[in-house]
Order: C-alpha cells, then structure tokens, then sequence
C-alpha cells in the first residue's frame, strides 16, 4: 500500500513552549519575522475563575484535496507519492493563488527565496533520513507524533486508532493530514 | 502574472533547503545529495546554557558554522528534545550584537562611552584598582557576584585568593527561600522530586509548564497523562493552571493553605505515621502549630472555599506515598518565604513519600550512592581540577550579610549564595562596612535584582564596577570595564553534575572555535586576571583539558568519550529509591549527621527564637484600588538572558500587564489601553492586558522586559521591567522579596 504521511497533534500535551516554531526556523532556514509552523494559544475562555487554555499547531495540512495543488498555475505545488504536498522552488512564479486558495492560511511568500514556503513535513531533509520532522522529534510536552498511517504498527496510526481525531475545517472537504486529538483536553 | 525573480532567490538561499527544494522525491540525486550534507555535517554533544537547567543537547555543525541545535537523542531524562530557548542557541552564538573587545567607560556612568581596549589593558586597569580599594579598605571592600553556573567557580577563585568572604550568587532573586528550607529540614539542598511517577501533584506557583525545565516537563506531562490530578495554586491562571485544576489563591497565603492540610491530615489521620516516628523529629511540636489552622481559618485567609481545601487534602493523601507538593523554584515572594516552604516539606515528610517513586529523593550522584553496596558500582566519584594552590588568606572580616553565622538569622542564608541584595544596601550606607568594588559575572544586577534605580545609585559610589556577559547588559551599561565571554557553544566548563534518580555528569565544550576572535572563556579570562593580579598560582592548570582530565580521572571515564558523547550515565541502572522496596531502609538525606529529618528546627529556634516551626504570618492584603503585583517566567525567555537574543526577541518582544477584566473596567482600562503603574516613589508605563486569567486584586507581567541599556538593541526599552517597581527588601533568609509590592495603575 502507497504511504500517507501524517502528523498527529496531541493537544492536552501541548504546553504552547514553541520549541517546534524555533526548530523549524532553523531547520529549514526560515527568514527572519516568517514562520512555517507556530502555536498560538486559544484562550483563555470563559470567565473568572472558570476558564479553558489550549494552544494548537497551526502549519499546512497536508490535504489530500488540496487546494493550493489545484489552483497553481505551473504545477509548484504538488502531492507527492507519499501523500506530502510539497512546493518546487524552482517552478514556483509566485503568484499567490495557492495562498488564497489554501483554507488554513499557511502559506507565505519566503522573503529570501520569493517562493511560496509552507511546512514540507521536513520531508526532504529529515523523513528521507527516517528521522521524524524537527517540530516533531523537539517536542517538549510530547504533543506531537508523525509517521505513515497506512502502516497500522506506525506510531501515528496506534494514535489515530486509539483516539478520536479531528482535521480542522472539514467543511471544505479538504481531507487533511494533520489530525488533532482533544481527549483530555481541559 | 508578475513572475518572480528566480535568480534573487538563488542568490539568498544558502544551505540544503534550496539545493534540495526542488526535488519531488527521494530520487537517486537527493540521496547523493543528503549523504553529502551529512558527510559535511557533524554532530557534537554539549549542555545547553539558555537557562539554568543544563538539558543535554546536540549541535549541527556544516561547514564549521552551527546550523541547529537538537535535544541529546541518548538522554532519555529529556527524550532527545530541547525547548525554543535551546534551539535559539545558534541565534545568540551568531548575534552580531554580542560584546566582541573588552571596553573600558570612557564617559559618565549611564552615557554609555567606552573605548575598545586589550585584554592586558582591561586586566592591568582592573588589577590596579583591585589593588587601590584593598590597600584602602581591605580586600573584603570588593564583592562579586555571578549567575550559579560550573564556570563561576573560576570568578570566585579570584575573591578567594584576595580574601573577600563576599561572594553572592543569583539565587537570592530565584530559588534561595527554598534552598533555606531544604538545608534547614534536610541538612542539603539536592533534593528533586519523581513527577513521571507522582499520582497526585499540588503546586503552589511552580510554572512547570512555562519555566520550562525539558526533564521535569516530560515528568509531570507523563504524570498527568497518566491519570495524576495535578492542583495549581496561582493567583494568575498559567499554562500550567490550564492543565490542571485553578486555584486562584489569594497573594502571601500559601502557608495557611498547607496548615490546613497538615490540620486536616492529623484530624483524620491521613499521614504516614511510621515514616514520622522512624524518620524525622519534632512532628508534636507542628502538631501544635497546625491545631487551631482549620480549614475554616484557612478559607478566610486563601480565599479557598473550605470545602475545596478538604477535598485536595484527601485525595491527596489517598494517593499516599506517590504524591507530593512541588516545593517551587522561583520563590522568594514574602520576607520569611522559607516558612512556607519547610510547611511544604513537612506535607511531603507527612506523606512518607521520601525516597519513593512519586516522591521526593536525594539526587543519587557518585557520593550518595557509594554507601549502598548494590548501587556502589554505579558511583564514578569526579576530583577538582585546579591541581595545587597556596592556602588562601583567611577573611579578616564577616560577610556583610552575615551568612551561615551559626546562631544568628545570618543561619538561613545559605552561604554559597549570600543575600545579593545586602550589596547595593552596602554600598549605600557603608554598614556593616563599605563594599567599593563590584566585579559581576553573567549577572545582571539592574534587572535581576530588586529596586532598578537603588542599583544604579549605588553602582555610582563604586571605585570599581566591571561586568562580563556575552550581552551589553544593563549593568555592562553602567560598568567601568566590560569583559567579552564567549558563549556555551565556543567553551569548556568544568563537569556538571545533573544526577537524578541515577547518576549524571555532563560535558559543555566547544562546539564551533570562536565566532569572534577577542572573546574569552570565563576560565581564562579569570586565569589571566589572576595572573594580573599576582594570584596566577590560584589557578594551577594549564588548561581546560588538563582540567577535565583531572576532574574525570578518579572515575575512570575517558576525556574523549565525555567529548564524543557529551555525558555519562550508567545504561543498565534502574532508577534507585532507597526505600524502594522496604519502606523502613536507611535513608537518610546526606550530610544529615543525625539522620532524623527536621520536622522542628533546632538551628532555626537557636537564631529566631519561636521560628523552629513555621509559624503562620499574615500579610496585608492590596486595599481599595491596590493591587498585588506578581511576575513570572515565559517559555521562550530565561529570566534576564535571552530578550535580546533575536530569534527569542522576535517570538516576544515586549510584555503587558495583566489586569482582571471586572478591575479593568472600574478604572476605565480597555484590552491595549497605555497605563502607568505606581509603586511607592517608582513609575512605570506598560500597556495593559485585560484578561480573565488573573485574580481582580492581583496584576502580573513576564519577567526581564523594560531594558535600559541601548546596547541591547532589540529589547531596550520594549516593556515593563518588574524589577524597578519592587522596593530592595531582604527577607529573612537573604532573598528578595517579589510579591509583597501594591501598585495602583491608571490609563494614560
């Protein structure tokens, strides 16, 4: 069976430090003021003194519908056999259109390359070595897990089995793969 | 269709991420490619100094340039993981703002002159008025004052070897209340706590979750992810708050929260009364103390309903022995913060739960572990390094804190620290005696010590203020010489010993050679001083190596396997509770000679007659229109350290202050609305954060914002720095005070 990468966010582990947002920068050389991944806080909710506090990892989703992939005009944005969509530089005339068309707004133009730039999974640099993406194996709280999930002994897939999981915006019929799970969520 | 220029980016692109961008996939050529990068590309094993928590980690060198730094994938205490402090290592390593040639003042105190000069002249400067200031007030005119790190052994060496007993560490501005507390019921401060296996956590302030220390975090996650409650006491509701159960606890009243608990414990006879009778002494005379504190009593004191104090009360002690109350890291908030924190470790001690999994336990270095026969093999002892040295001349004088004087308050200072606070206050007033040199090593005393401009006024009736830091500092700012260290990654230190529930020693070395050639290690930059100073022979090794080897060689673990693997820890130990398997083993806490925990302090009741046992203080609480003003720590800063670090300075440039948002609106004060915040004499403008995560008589903002020194280019002037709002009060146990300042705030 074909591959399908996918991140899991396990978000009652998350504790917000951005050890992935720094990891990422230097990983994938991101320029200065620009970011492939943060965690920002939702919340607090509620009134004093009952209130709720989560952060949630925001980066590309991975769709397998995905949009950005059907709007580029030079085929840049692409999904590769291994379920990662992923932007080639080299053919990449930064028009834009992906970022509009992307719901979760993660896309940017990278301020060094003028490329469109957008979380890859560490896909080239790391998960060819088998090491898991940077945000992934710097985890402080140990939120977030990554692997093949059509492989039922991967870590991600045990994850995804055990608990219920929810993509962001399924509305769109995006079909993302970044999954997050709020079982113990407060 | 504007197309991009593609040859721009090819220009500013650098590194793997350009040259493999392209590739769709792993073809034939990507993995040539990346077996390239890998061969260029190596790994060394260090200790991270973003903080004080020494995580193990791994740097990424291409190249001869730090491209990333990584957790240590070897140490499962942090599972090969480092916080955002720690990646942004490579960013401070490479900061063009860095401090690069020593300087001398060359203008006013405060106008920022200085000339670039040599090392020999800064040293030559600096020894001679060492010189002058002993000759005319003796060597105990000159204090210094560092950041506890392995490297502030050689900074002190030189105090040692003039004869100035005063010697001060930071930690009166952080853990001291705490360390005093420790010392005084366990005869040692090197005591942690086993979260991973604890079922039951109570915090009372502890930020785990934004002070982040990698190994505790993992600890305390794997606790409540399996199923441990874990209650916060915080009058603000934290990240860890939100990941427990809020108990918003009304400011300087922790201690009748754990009196309650100890009452309701007796009454219901919910403590462990073998590990009482066996282990400790003096449990009558806390039974006494905690008699009348009910948990009604506490109710009106906290501000906890009653019945909220019962129920934590006994489902904590249901989960008895595996169960603890944190006993906090950053804690000097009230002058006899210390009372608060013995009332701590008499719940724990009530507990029974030393030397068990969820508990409390001695840290198991070589030391701790020889005794034990089934353990000794894992003992690898480490030696000094610095080889001969002359006797050092005894101090003619005392402290000017009076710290460790056996029968005096001096007793709860702890020695090693000192009160840091008793400087600028002898500076000032000459008492007990004048200090009129301040030598200052990667400390910075403006911002990290208590009362902003009563630091300043006192630095300007030295003869001799010198600061070395890797940052132009706040205090570098108004220093007469400014000494350039190199960072973490381009130096040596001596061993550290991080041991846990098995032993653990760890390398920092250099990772790349010296980004800016005229930087300096703490080790010799101290060694050629010494040698300026005629005190060469304090310093008897000729380097760091030679200095390592001796320290590595009683235990036996080679120099180049510390280098090739950044630390040691025997593989094949389980974690060693010594009352593991029979809960009456021997188990003293070391250096305890009577072996029995001191549930009643002689030495305590002997210096502050009727202090023995934490007796309970009630402090004023913020009136009308007052507020309580609280600070703390953020994820991705170290205290006074990193705001200027850019990676760190970009995710967060600046502070707020938090204000309720029913207190808000009686002072017409909107979400970002300009205020000024009053304590006292001193004033502050800030921007305000309305928010419902604070308690409305309670205001807060993150630490180490508010910079003075335009040398720090990034965070001067960018928010509000707590530290010149709160008045240089002394507790009792030589800490700063933090929490006992009422501000008023009004908009702008």
């Amino acid at each position: 069976m074909a591959k399908q990468y996918a991140m899991i966010v396990q978000v009652a582990k998350c504790i917000g430090c951005q050890a992935c947002t720094v990891a990422c920068k230097f990983q994938n050389e991101v320029p200065d003021g620009q970011y492939r991944t943060k965690t920002p806080a939702i919340g607090p909710k509620g009134t004093y003194p009952n209130l709720s506090l989560f952060f949630e990892k925001e980066a590309c989703q991975m769709c397998k519908n995905a949009p950005c992939v059907k709007v580029c005009p030079t085929r840049a944005s692409y999904k590769n056999e291994d379920g990662v969509v992923l932007v080639d530089v080299d053919k990449c005339v930064g028009c834009k259109y992906c970022m509009t068309a992307c719901p979760y707004d993660a896309r940017f133009t990278n301020a060094k390359t003028g490329a469109v730039d957008k979380c890859s999974f560490c896909y080239e640099i790391r998960v060819g070595n088998g090491q898991k993406p940077a945000c992934v194996s710097t985890c402080v709280g140990g939120a977030l897990e990554f692997g093949n999930i059509n492989d039922s002994n991967s870590d991600a897939a045990k994850l995804l089995a055990k608990y219920k999981a929810q993509v962001r915006k399924p509305e769109f019929g995006t079909i993302p793969n970044v999954y997050y799970i709020y079982e113990g969520v407060k | 269709m504007r197309r991009r220029q593609f040859l721009k980016g090819a220009l500013y692109g650098t590194g793997s991420m350009i040259a493999l961008g392209g590739c769709g996939s792993l073809t034939k050529v990507d993995q040539k490619t990346l077996a390239a990068n890998q061969i260029a590309e190596k790994t060394v094993y260090s200790t991270c100094e973003m903080c004080t928590s020494r995580c193990t980690m791994a740097a990424k060198v291409r190249d001869g340039k730090v491209i990333k730094i990584e957790g240590n994938p070897n140490d499962s205490s942090t599972a090969g993981t480092v916080c955002a402090r720690g990646s942004a290592g490579v960013s401070l390593l490479y900061d063009p703002q860095r401090i690069k040639k020593p300087m001398i003042r060359t203008g006013e105190r405060g106008t920022g002159k200085f000339k670039e000069v040599s090392w020999d002249e800064a040293y030559t400067f600096i020894a001679d008025k060492v010189t002058q200031i002993q000759q005319n007030y003796g060597p105990e005119a000159i204090a210094f004052a560092s950041r506890i790190n392995p490297q502030d052994a050689f900074f002190r060496q030189i105090a040692k070897a003039i004869g100035s007993p005063n010697t001060f560490s930071h930690e009166a501005t952080c853990p001291m209340t705490k360390t005093t507390a420790l010392e005084m019921t366990f005869g040692n401060p090197w005591i942690a706590a086993d979260y991973g296996n604890a079922k039951y956590i109570i915090t009372s302030g502890r930020n785990f979750f934004e002070g982040i220390h990698v190994s505790m975090v993992k600890g305390v996650m794997k606790a409540v992810q399996n199923g441990a409650k874990l209650v916060v006491l915080d009058p603000r509701f934290s990240v860890t708050a939100a990941k427990g159960e809020w108990v918003p606890i009304k400011g300087a009243t922790d201690l009748a929260f754990f009196m309650a608990m100890a009452n309701i414990m007796i009454k219901e006879n919910l403590y462990d009364k073998d590990f009482i009778e066996n282990y400790t002494e003096g449990f009558d005379k806390w039974v006494e103390a905690v008699k009348d504190k009910t948990p009604e009593w506490a109710e009106k004191e906290t501000g906890i309903p009653k019945e909220k104090i019962i129920e934590i009360t006994r489902d904590f002690a249901a989960k008895r022995p595996n169960a603890l109350v944190e006993f906090g890291w950053r804690t000097p908030w009230t002058p006899n913060d210390y009372q608060c924190r013995r009332a701590i470790l008499i719940i724990n001690l009530m507990m029974g739960n030393w030397e068990v999994p969820g508990g409390y336990y001695q840290k198991k270095g070589a030391g701790v572990l020889q005794p034990f026969p089934d353990q000794a093999g894992y003992a690898k002892p480490t030696g000094g390094g610095y080889g001969p040295m002359p006797p050092a001349p005894k101090p003619s004088k005392g402290r000017i804190d009076g710290a460790g004087v056996k029968g005096t308050p001096g007793i709860l200072i702890p020695v090693a620290d000192g009160a840091v606070g008793q400087i600028p206050e002898s500076i000032l007033t000459e008492k007990p005696y004048a200090i009129k040199g301040w030598l200052v090593h990667r400390f910075n005393p403006v911002i990290s010590m208590t009362e902003s401009e009563r630091i300043i006024e006192s630095f300007k009736k030295l003869d001799l203020l010198v600061t070395c830091d890797v940052y132009m500092t706040d205090t570098a700012y108004y220093s007469d010489v400014v000494l350039p260290e190199c960072t973490y990654l381009e130096r040596y230190e001596p061993i550290i010993d991080q041991s846990g529930l098995i032993p653990k020693i760890q390398l920092r070395q250099p990772v790349v050679p010296l980004v800016y050639p005229d930087t300096k290690p703490a080790w010799l930059i101290y060694k050629e001083l010494g040698q300026k100073m005629g005190i060469g022979d304090f310093f008897s090794f000729k380097d760091m190596e030679e200095f390592l080897e001796r320290q590595l060689k009683p235990s036996g673990i080679a120099f180049d396997q510390m280098k090739e693997k950044g630390f040691w820890s025997p593989a094949d130990m389980k974690p060693f509770y010594m009352r593991g398997k029979d809960p009456k083993a021997p188990a003293a806490p070391s250096l305890n000679e009577k072996g029995k925990m001191h549930i009643f302090s002689h030495e305590i009741e002997e210096a502050i007659p009727g202090q023995g046992i934490p007796v309970y203080t009630k402090y004023p609480q913020p009136g009308e229109g007052e507020f309580r003003f609280v600070q703390g720590k953020v994820a991705v800063h170290t205290n006074a350290g990193t705001h200027n670090v850019p990676v760190l300075n970009e995710l967060m440039p600046t502070n707020s202050l938090w204000i309720n948002s029913v207190s808000a609106t009686k002072l017409g004060i909107k979400d970002g609305d300009n205020i000024v915040i009053t304590a006292g004499k001193y004033e502050h403008k800030g921007v305000a954060k309305v928010t419902e995560a604070i308690r409305p008589d309670t205001v807060f903002c993150y630490h180490g914002f508010g910079r003075i020194s335009p040398g720090l280019k990034r965070a001067y002037g960018k928010g509000i720095n707590d530290n010149k709002l709160i008045p240089n009060a002394i507790g009792e146990s030589g800490n700063v005070v933090t929490s006992m300042t009422f501000v008023k705030i009004r908009k702008v």
